[in-house]
């Protein structure tokens, strides 16, 4: 899930007012931790040329020929979404709302990635189509698909170059790198790996990123865990509310989020979770490049086992962090910084422990990890990107016939073009400091409806193109109204500000709902009364015009369904010990 | 050879093994005995080793 980081606002008891002002981090890397950070950068290009030798065709280069192991793609399924944007911001977000910030985990990721290897895979996959929008196209039509390209090609490649700002940014604060000399290092890397291997190429060093984020990050864990005297002194020195996850959610204004659990559940755990993790091509890409069907449905199953533990590694951080802010811990001599108006920057929480924490050598592993997390973040990006313009919007509606290795040729020129807008957004986003949000709020106006698309698509037949189309322009047009009458912590009611919301979060939540209900029921009306297309170019799309993949020959505990259950299960338990 | 480097597990085990080469003679070469550094160090170590022995 994307996460803008966080702007601050201060946390009432919890925040001691003699806090010294630090607005800045001072990390002094040695010779270590730079022979460090220029190993993971000649790795990622080697495995770039390596991989280079492999692709021979369009197919290869953008979409893997689906011949990727499932290790690999469960581990790139989680990782896609690994970016800095989530590592920094869910420990932000710890540090802010304490141990509520599982739920963007235990509530907003493991049903939704269940549900799509169970439910959804199927369609995907079975229906050969090689990205999300031109299943919309098989499903629907083709201003459907166009309508959803140009969107999401437009949201990856902003989201791209935000990704790339942001690591710049930090740079630039942490360790006094130039801001343009990180942009172009960083994307050069990026895109001298994704030109030379593709799709494949970014697959590979998302796994890479994966463990050095984890491996990276664990130590200091630990380490943080163990100053602050151990989770149960932690409970001792916070409010209640910070850390239990449920307790406090049946009152909006018990809660450091200030949600209601109804909210939550259905905002988060229903539109907004759905909606990313089921139909974002971004990280659908990855399960449908497995080897198989079965495989293809295991993708987003096994990748829920790390994603279920993540917060060991990107939330607990946090409210340890604020944890050793407390007044009994003070003399640890660890705070986040303090900005000059005395907020909390919680945007710098996991630099600031990584600056406290780590030594020389291990400070080099946890800043190659967080680089790792923005250069994935950006590559995953990147390589979505090019598939969708040279698939759906290229290959569709500009140069429909040509030979393969013109599409890969294109596919390569794409990726180029992509990686030198991200800059291009990087600089606007450096001149012009509410882009973040300006883009973030569209992203939100456009993914909030889009669940409703595909769930009526895939499971009822009578749904319609027309009824799709009209679905998603009707949801986004709420998503955008519902904003313009809302206001919550100052933004929106940009028509009339007629309702208040207690927190932005719950701001988004309200969006993406009202946008999921208008395009649901906007699809079913205008489905009715438009025609639908005939059962037989419906076979393999739609859940009742399917047959069933049956997986009798494996072990118990490789079969989806099984699987399945007892990763919710453990879902289910982990809330309970969390409540 | 070439074919092992082609496989991504021994890949990473290489990258975590080199990584942990560099932090032990950080170690020793500033004589650094505080434990994360070691323990950190050690757990690359054969977190890498074991993924180049099995892939």
């Amino acid at each position: 899930m994307i996460l803008k980081p966080f702007k601050v606002t201060q946390i009432k008891y919890i925040v001691p007012v003699t806090l010294p002002i630090l607005s800045t981090i001072a990390m002094n890397l040695q010779t270590a931790d730079y022979l460090i950070i220029i190993v993971y950068f000649l790795f990622v290009i080697g495995v770039g040329f390596l991989i280079k030798r492999k692709i021979k065709s369009s197919n290869d280069f953008l979409s893997s020929s689906r011949n990727i192991p499932l290790w690999i793609t469960s581990l790139a399924f989680i990782s896609a979404n690994l970016g800095a944007q989530e590592v920094i911001g869910m420990v932000a977000s710890g540090a802010k709302y304490g141990i509520m910030t599982v739920h963007f985990y235990w509530v907003g990721a493991i049903f939704a990635m269940v549900f799509l290897g169970v439910f959804m895979m199927p369609f995907y996959y079975g229906s050969k189509a090689r990205s999300v929008p031109e299943y919309l196209s098989l499903r629907f039509d083709e201003k459907t698909r166009g309508l959803n390209a140009i969107s999401f090609a437009v949201m990856t490649v902003f989201s791209s170059g935000i990704s790339l700002y942001a690591l710049a940014k930090m740079l630039e604060i942490i360790l006094k790198w130039d801001f343009d000399v990180s942009i172009w290092i960083a994307a050069g890397i990026v895109m001298i790996y994704t030109f030379l291997g593709g799709l494949t190429s970014a697959v590979y060093n998302e796994v890479l990123q994966f463990f050095l984020i984890v491996l990276g990050l664990s130590p200091l864990v630990a380490v943080a865990l163990h100053d602050a005297g151990g989770w149960d002194n932690i409970k001792t020195q916070l409010p209640p509310n910070m850390t239990h996850a449920w307790k406090y959610m049946g009152n909006a204004d018990a809660n450091p989020m200030g949600l209601h659990f109804m909210s939550l559940i259905f905002g988060l755990g229903f539109v907004m979770s759905f909606g990313y993790w089921c139909t974002d091509f971004l990280v659908v890409q990855r399960a449908m490049i497995a080897r198989n069907m079965g495989d293809a449905q295991r993708t987003p199953i096994i990748a829920a086992i790390p994603k279920m533990l993540m917060p060991i590694i990107v939330v607990f951080p946090g409210v340890i962090a604020i944890a050793l802010m407390q007044p009994a811990l003070q003399s640890k001599g660890y705070t986040i910084p303090i900005e000059p108006d005395g907020q909390i920057n919680y945007t710098m929480t996991l630099p600031s422990l990584i600056a406290h924490y780590y030594p020389t050598g291990l400070l080099g592993v946890g800043i190659t990890a967080l680089m790792a997390s923005f250069m994935s973040g950006m590559a995953g990006n990147v390589t979505a990107f090019n598939a969708v313009f040279t698939y759906d919007i290229y290959q569709a509606y500009f140069v429909k016939k040509k030979s393969d290795k013109h599409y890969l040729v294109f596919g390569k020129f794409v990726t180029i073009a992509g990686i030198l807008i991200s800059i291009v957004t990087a600089y606007i986003a450096k001149g012009f400091n509410n882009i973040n949000d300006f883009l973030q709020l569209v992203f939100g106006f456009v993914n909030g409806p889009l669940f409703a698309t595909f769930l009526l698509g895939m499971f009822w037949k009578r749904t319609t193109g027309h009824g799709a189309f009209w679905g998603l322009v009707c949801g986004t047009l709420a998503a955008a109204a519902t904003h313009g009458l809302t206001v919550a912590e100052g933004k929106g009611g940009w028509i009339v500000p007629l309702f208040e919301i207690k927190s932005g979060m719950g701001q988004a939540f309200i969006v993406a709902a009202t946008s999921w209900v208008v395009n649901f029921f906007t699809t079913i009306f205008v489905s009715l009364a438009t025609k639908p297309k005939p059962d037989a170019d419906l076979r393999g799309l739609v859940y009742s015009l399917t047959e069933k993949p049956k997986y009798t020959t494996d072990k118990w505990y490789m079969r989806i369904v099984p699987l399945a259950l007892i990763l919710l299960v453990i879902t289910i338990i982990l809330n309970i010990i969390f409540f | 050879m070439y074919k092992k480097l082609n496989n991504l597990g021994f890949v990473i085990g290489a990258f975590f093994t080199i990584v942990s080469l560099i932090l032990f003679a950080n170690i020793f070469l500033q004589g650094r005995t505080d434990a994360l550094s070691i323990y950190a160090a050690s757990a690359f170590f054969i977190f890498g080793l074991l993924m180049m022995l099995k892939n």
